[in-house]
């Protein structure tokens, strides 16, 4: 995986070269944004399972999915969704923290679409959990850190279409 | 690899959010980004000084080097080096972490000059002459900052 810092890093050093103005510019705003990125991730740790709980009941409970014939019918596939729901707040907490969403790529995404197509998960409405999942934890973390983790979420929802 | 890195993926080795202990460190370590920056422009600004004078105290220590030779392509490619050091340790102090220094720079490095035919004991005593001239470029605090990544270098050679 990646971070604000190490892809400057490692673009820098393809060209042997010393991080240039702009650069240096990129990551004194990561800097200075990091304590803002330190206190999202102590929010969301402290409040992982409301979170989902939360993200569940906006945008699947109430729906035909969690109905006989849907995907998320039987306790055995409801759970397998809250997993993935907590798989993606962990995983979009840490892309925030890193600045960089290529954590996502890696551990996420890579291969996502296709399992989710072999086992019938419907993409349209795993897509619209995540942006539920958006709101709330922008509700939750106020508008700032709400923004940056918004990055994130919309990187997977991208991700999966 | 950073601090940041560091970090996230030692979490996610044990599926678990980072530890309040793991977030402090983080949240010292951007406190300490202007620093950083700072550092990293100076040792960019002054790296030809502290190539071109640690060259003059390193020739003077140890004359009979292959950057001393009279050979000016051999003088040439050992400074290359030489900077490409000082810039290797202005990426780990902005990474908070060695690791860079480590991966582009350190492992693997005595095989390397052993194959190039460099005498090692050379090349550690060039690395201390670059780590005192770039000590007196920088403030005391700066240069707290610097040295430890001088010091892997060194010990990687011995």
């Amino acid at each position: 995986m990646q971070d604000a810092i190490t892809t400057l890093i490692n673009s820098s050093d393809a060209q042997g070269k010393y991080l240039d103005e702009t650069s240096l510019n990129n990551l004194q705003n990561y800097f200075r944004s990091g304590d803002l990125r330190a206190r999202a991730a102590m929010n969301i740790s402290a409040n992982a399972s409301t979170i989902v709980t939360k993200t569940v009941a906006k945008a699947l409970l109430y729906t035909d999915i969690t109905a006989p014939g849907g995907n998320m019918y039987t306790c055995r596939r409801y759970a397998a969704c809250i997993r993935d729901m907590e798989y993606f707040l962990r995983y979009a907490t840490y892309a925030m923290l890193a600045g960089d969403p290529s954590i996502l790529d890696e551990r996420v995404l890579n291969g996502l679409k296709e399992t989710y197509n072999s086992l019938g998960v419907p993409v349209g409405a795993t897509v619209r959990s995540v942006q539920a999942m958006k709101e709330v934890v922008t509700e939750t973390l106020g508008a700032d850190a709400g923004r940056e983790m918004g990055v994130c979420f919309d990187h997977i929802c991208t991700g999966l279409n | 690899m950073s601090l940041v890195t560091e970090l996230i993926l030692s979490a996610d080795s044990e599926a678990r959010y980072p530890a309040p202990k793991e977030l402090r460190i983080f949240q010292d370590f951007v406190k300490t980004g202007e620093q950083r920056i700072r550092i990293a422009k100076a040792l960019a600004d002054n790296e030809q000084r502290i190539v071109q004078n640690g060259s003059q105290k390193f020739w003077e220590r140890c004359p009979n080097t292959p950057s001393n030779s009279g050979n000016e392509r051999k003088t040439a490619s050992c400074q290359r080096d030489q900077g490409w050091y000082v810039r290797l340790i202005a990426y780990s102090v902005l990474a908070g972490s060695e690791r860079p220094l480590e991966e582009i720079g350190t492992l693997g490095i005595k095989e390397m000059y052993n194959n190039l035919e460099i005498p090692i004991r050379n090349i550690a005593e060039c690395m201390r002459c670059l780590k005192e001239e770039a000590m007196a470029v920088l403030s005391a605090e700066d240069a707290q900052e610097v040295a430890p990544y001088f010091d892997l270098i060194i010990h990687s050679l011995s």
